[in-house]
């Protein structure tokens, strides 16, 4: 038991000692001017919001990386720029720090990352499983909390490329954690936070949405509790809207920034399904802009319709008189969460390659009960991931965290289906052997001069065609879900 | 052999290791680098004579032929790693070079420790041992940041240990002198050595033919044979390393390369031995001569006033206490090793824990001459904490408080090494990792872990290493005013409160 004592701190140590090493290597933009890439951004936007008013931020020289996140995210540039301040001003002193890069500097903003991740992600983590599979042994539990820690792609992301995605995840995870708690309104005040923080949060907003309106119709006082979400939604977003009230313009500019429409059907290459049949069909060329969005838009829903709505069925539904359990509800988000986010990336407009993080969260979160797709998905999210990491010279993180979660997953005290299909385990390893295959060619044969992006683009094709079987599988999975009854005590109460 | 938990443990181990590449390198890098480029450009004549950079070839020659072999693959790698004038050449592909080859060369570690394990038996806690000497602190800080080659020459160490605890003394006694002629630190432990071998390996017994009931006598002839044999071997291994330089003539100008005298007493930073204890009662009696000048007004040596520490390395001159010469801590060396030659020689006849008294006494020689050897410097701490390390996997009580004493004082001491803000969260999330493991981990022979085994007392010093932390390092230095040297000294003696704590314990435990 002397172990189990450690266990915890050792691997919270580990996953910081791990995220700082990542660290310690290049980021997005390194000494490449003029415009330098996202650390140059989330340091301009520290130096903006300490010295400009908030009526000026989103306005500032747009086209030096113009604020184009939602508000909370500007509170947080406000506050770390503050931070930077006091300790050192030329680090934030106005239009005199654009591209400062010294050895201190990219220390403090590296700290700022791990704070805000420490402080909204990892108690997440935790909470989340300390409270759930309590039936599990104590070693599988902490394996858990360890791999989801040391997952890498949102450590090469956050940690190397240097973003913030980890305070809109952790608010997503906080979310899972007060439906499992049944504390609903929490639970949507979570979620606006997300939400305010990056709009990304939006690919997952009609499962969350689904479950809520479920619990509405669910719950005997339904009316009242769907008013009160709305009055914390509402409120929530206020909150944070609340330096900008006044105008309207103001108000008008911020969504403009957020939701900027005049972008194409994808930018780069991406593992979207747009992209991959772009290489086949060009879409771009065959389309306008207005009439590929609609189509992103109904493709979208079509693939996310599924889920939501067998999501909110199966929450509202009540078989004589029984309620679903919150562990099987909150579950059952889980996947809604998953299948939702990742008909967004797979159809939606304009997404990034790094928004292949959303999906990934909640699907860590089934670890348990998905081992071995959640474990494949995170490896081809990883190999989708490496041409933007390849930019950023992180090869070395890459395949030290490639193969460390490699290693990982298989090591004995993470649970290995047992009843995994033969199949199942010939088909990951010829995913394994072809990605490798493709990383080798890559190092070894120089592309053809007329193809010079042909190993970018076998990335994508073979990533997207793994996504788009994950997504059926993972929509499978959601729809023959076996779903325990148990009788819910407040409607017991309501029989007697 | 090598089973999958253990490769699973190396992998571990590399994946963190090849993370620490772009982290902090110290001056140590510059000067292999130097030697790959002395050994690949210059003919073997002018290896130890080459003074183009400061950083001169001062280790035995084998570890110029490893030099040299390395800058082959250098060479090929990039051929200006090995330019004789390229003078800090640091670029990213020497780096990742030399990197890798301290992150290979530690396998031989790793095959070491695979050695030990299975020569104690396979047991868990010899397991747990061995990995907590791999991924050690000491090595992840001293090898892979600051940049040496430690892993390497420690691996030999155990390989000799390993055999010894085989039974292969010749064995081990000729990787012994290898290890010598690649790097001579090691000859602190050599009267360990050399008093077991003689008494283990040179003296064979057999039963009396007239009395066999009252015991064995010395079989001289035996015994003089496989004297020879281990002076063979010896001189064979030593002629090998020096021999090419005995030919040209240039052993006087080895000989001053390899020992070289004119440093001080303390290195810059004073290493935790009874040294810096010296030092700072020295401090505190110039302090307290302020407020009673009847102390010492005549005699205080104003020159010792502004002299050590002040980060120069010349020779140390203490104002209140007398000052100290290398003979003097030679002699004092000497006698603190004489309770390692008690190990030994009362274990004689205990054939069976031979190897164990023998790494017991290697410990005390090792450390006799960390607390009163000349210019000792902090990263001598690993000669001890590795042969310790091998004996937790069989621990007393006793040995395992004094292990978790020294490790953690020892492995702290390392910390103004790495000295960079960038550095600040490494050091200290390593060092308290390994110390969460090895005091939850381990466990004595009768079952108690290691921070169970810990007296009140020496959990508070452990513990106590953490607001040490926070005061030396995290406090800015503009709180300090003009002692600008108290953090550094408060790490000094607080860890050598430690280490001089656990050499009293280990000299009880083993000795007495």
């Amino acid at each position: 038991e002397n172990a189990q004592a450690i266990a915890l701190p050792v691997t919270l140590l580990f996953a910081l000692l791990v995220r700082w090493c990542v660290a310690l290597h290049g980021y997005s933009g390194h000494g490449s001017p003029p415009l330098y890439g996202d650390f140059e951004a989330q340091g301009h936007w520290m130096e903006l919001t300490v010295h400009l008013s908030p009526s000026k931020w989103y306005f500032y020289d747009l086209s030096y990386w113009g604020l184009d996140y939602p508000p909370l995210t500007a509170f947080q540039s406000w506050a770390c720029g503050w931070v930077a301040h006091l300790i050192e001003p030329s680090w934030v002193a106005l239009d005199q720090s654009r591209g400062i890069e010294t050895h201190m500097s990219k220390l403090f903003m590296r700290c700022t990352v791990i704070v805000l991740e420490a402080l909204v992600y990892v108690p997440a983590v935790v909470l989340l499983f300390k409270s759930r599979h309590l039936q599990a042994n104590w070693i599988v539990r902490q394996a858990s909390i360890f791999s989801i820690l040391l997952q890498p792609c949102l450590i090469l992301i956050d940690h190397g490329h240097f973003q913030y995605n980890s305070v809109m995840l952790g608010f997503l995870l906080w979310t899972v954690y007060f439906a499992a708690r049944e504390q609903y309104l929490v639970m949507a005040a979570c979620f606006c936070c997300s939400l305010m923080f990056k709009q990304m949060a939006l690919y997952f907003a009609p499962a969350v949405f689904a479950f809520l309106l479920a619990k509405c119709f669910r719950s005997p006082y339904g009316v009242r509790l769907f008013v009160q979400l709305g009055l914390v939604v509402i409120g929530t977003f206020g909150v944070m809207v609340l330096p900008w009230m006044g105008s309207s313009a103001q108000l008008q500019q911020i969504l403009v920034r957020v939701f900027p429409v005049a972008r194409g059907l994808y930018e780069d290459k991406v593992a979207n399904v747009w992209c991959a049949v772009n290489v086949a069909v060009k879409l771009r060329s065959m389309f306008s802009a207005p009439v590929l969005l609609r189509l992103a838009a109904v493709a979208t829903s079509i693939a996310f319709a599924p889920s939501c709505i067998h999501l909110f069925l199966a929450v509202k539904r009540s078989v004589a008189g029984q309620a679903l359990v919150a562990a099987d509800a909150v579950k059952l988000l889980c996947y809604a969460l998953v299948n939702c986010s990742l008909a967004f990336f797979l159809f939606s407009f304009q997404v990034h390659e790094k928004s292949i993080l959303l999906p990934l969260a909640p699907a860590l979160l089934l670890i348990h009960e998905e081992p071995w797709a959640v474990n494949w998905f995170v490896q081809v999210a990883l190999f989708s991931l490496y041409p933007l990491l390849f930019k950023d010279g992180l090869q070395i993180p890459y395949w030290v965290m490639a193969i460390g979660w490699s290693m990982l997953r298989s090591c004995p005290a993470c649970p290995a289906d047992k009843r995994t299909p033969l199949a199942v385990l010939n088909a990951q390893w010829m995913s394994t052997l072809v990605m490798v295959a493709i990383h080798a060619a890559n190092m070894l044969v120089p592309p053809p001069p007329s193809l010079p992006d042909l190993y970018v683009v076998l990335n994508v094709l073979f990533s997207c065609a793994m996504f788009v079987l994950f997504f059926a599988y993972f929509n499978y999975r959601q729809l023959t879900l076996a779903l325990v009854r148990v009788r819910a005590t407040r409607s017991k109460k309501k029989d007697n | 052999m090598v089973g999958a938990k253990s490769i699973a443990f190396l992998c571990v181990g590399l994946g963190i290791k090849f993370l620490l590449w772009p982290a902090y390198h110290s001056t140590d890098f510059e000067v292999h680098r130097n030697w790959l480029a002395i050994t690949n450009s210059l003919p073997l004549s002018k290896w130890y004579f080459e003074d183009g950079s400061e950083w001169t070839l001062d280790y035995p020659p084998f570890f110029a032929w490893l030099e040299w072999v390395l800058s082959l693959a250098a060479r090929w790698w990039d051929p200006r790693i090995v330019q004789l004038d390229n003078l800090g050449y640091a670029a990213r592909s020497c780096v990742e070079f030399q990197r890798l080859t301290v992150i290979l060369s530690e396998l031989v570690l790793f095959a070491a420790l695979g050695r030990f394990v299975k020569a104690s038996g396979g047991t868990r806690q010899s397991q747990i041992a061995a990995g907590l000497t791999f991924l050690s602190p000491g090595f992840l800080f001293v090898d892979h940041v600051h940049f040496q080659y430690n892993g390497f020459l420690f691996g030999i160490l155990v390989y000799s240990l390993a055999f010894a605890m085989e039974g292969r003394d010749l064995l081990a006694g000729t990787m012994f002198a290898v290890l010598l002629c690649f790097k001579h630190i090691f000859v602190y432990i050599a009267p360990a050595y050399f008093i077991y071998l003689v008494l283990n390996y040179c003296s064979v017994f057999r039963p009396r033919r007239r009395q066999p009931v009252s015991g064995c006598a010395l079989d001289a002839g035996a015994s003089a044979w496989r004297l020879a044999k281990l002076g063979t071997a010896v001189v064979v291994v030593f002629a090998v390393a020096f021999g090419p330089f005995a030919a040209l003539g240039q052993l006087p100008q080895l000989a001053s390369r390899l020992f070289p005298f004119k440093r001080g007493l303390c290195h810059a930073y004073w290493a935790p031995n009874f040294w810096a204890l010296y030092a700072f009662a020295d401090r505190l009696l110039i302090l307290a001569s302020r407020f009673m000048p009847a102390l010492g007004s005549a005699r205080i040596d104003l020159s010792g006033l502004a002299a050590s520490t002040r980060g120069l390395v010349g020779d140390t001159s203490f104002a209140v206490l007398p000052d100290i010469p290398p003979i003097a801590t030679f002699i004092a060396t000497l006698v603190a090793q004489i309770p390692a030659y008690a190990v030994l020689v009362r274990s004689k006849n205990k054939k069976q824990r031979g190897h164990q008294r023998f790494i017991q006494a290697v410990v005390l020689c090792a450390y006799a001459s960390y607390m009163f050897g000349w210019h000792v410097h902090e990263k001598a701490i690993l000669l001890i904490l590795v042969p310790l390390g091998l004996l937790t996997a069989k621990p007393t009580p006793g040995t395992l408080r004094m292990f978790a004493m020294l490790s953690t004082a020892g492995y702290y001491s390392l910390f103004p090494l790495l000295f960079g803000t960038q550095e600040l969260l490494i050091k200290a999330a390593v060092l308290l990792i390994w110390v969460l493991c090895a005091l939850a981990l381990l466990k004595s022979d009768r079952g108690v872990s290691a921070w169970r085994c810990l007296l009140r007392a020496e959990r508070l010093y452990v513990l106590g290493h953490i607001p040490l932390f926070v005061a030396t390092e995290l406090l800015p230095s503009c709180a300090f005013g003009r002692l600008q040297f108290l953090p550094l000294a408060l790490v000094s003696v607080y860890t050598a409160l430690g280490v001089t704590y656990s050499w009293l314990g280990l000299v009880y435990e083993f000795a007495l």
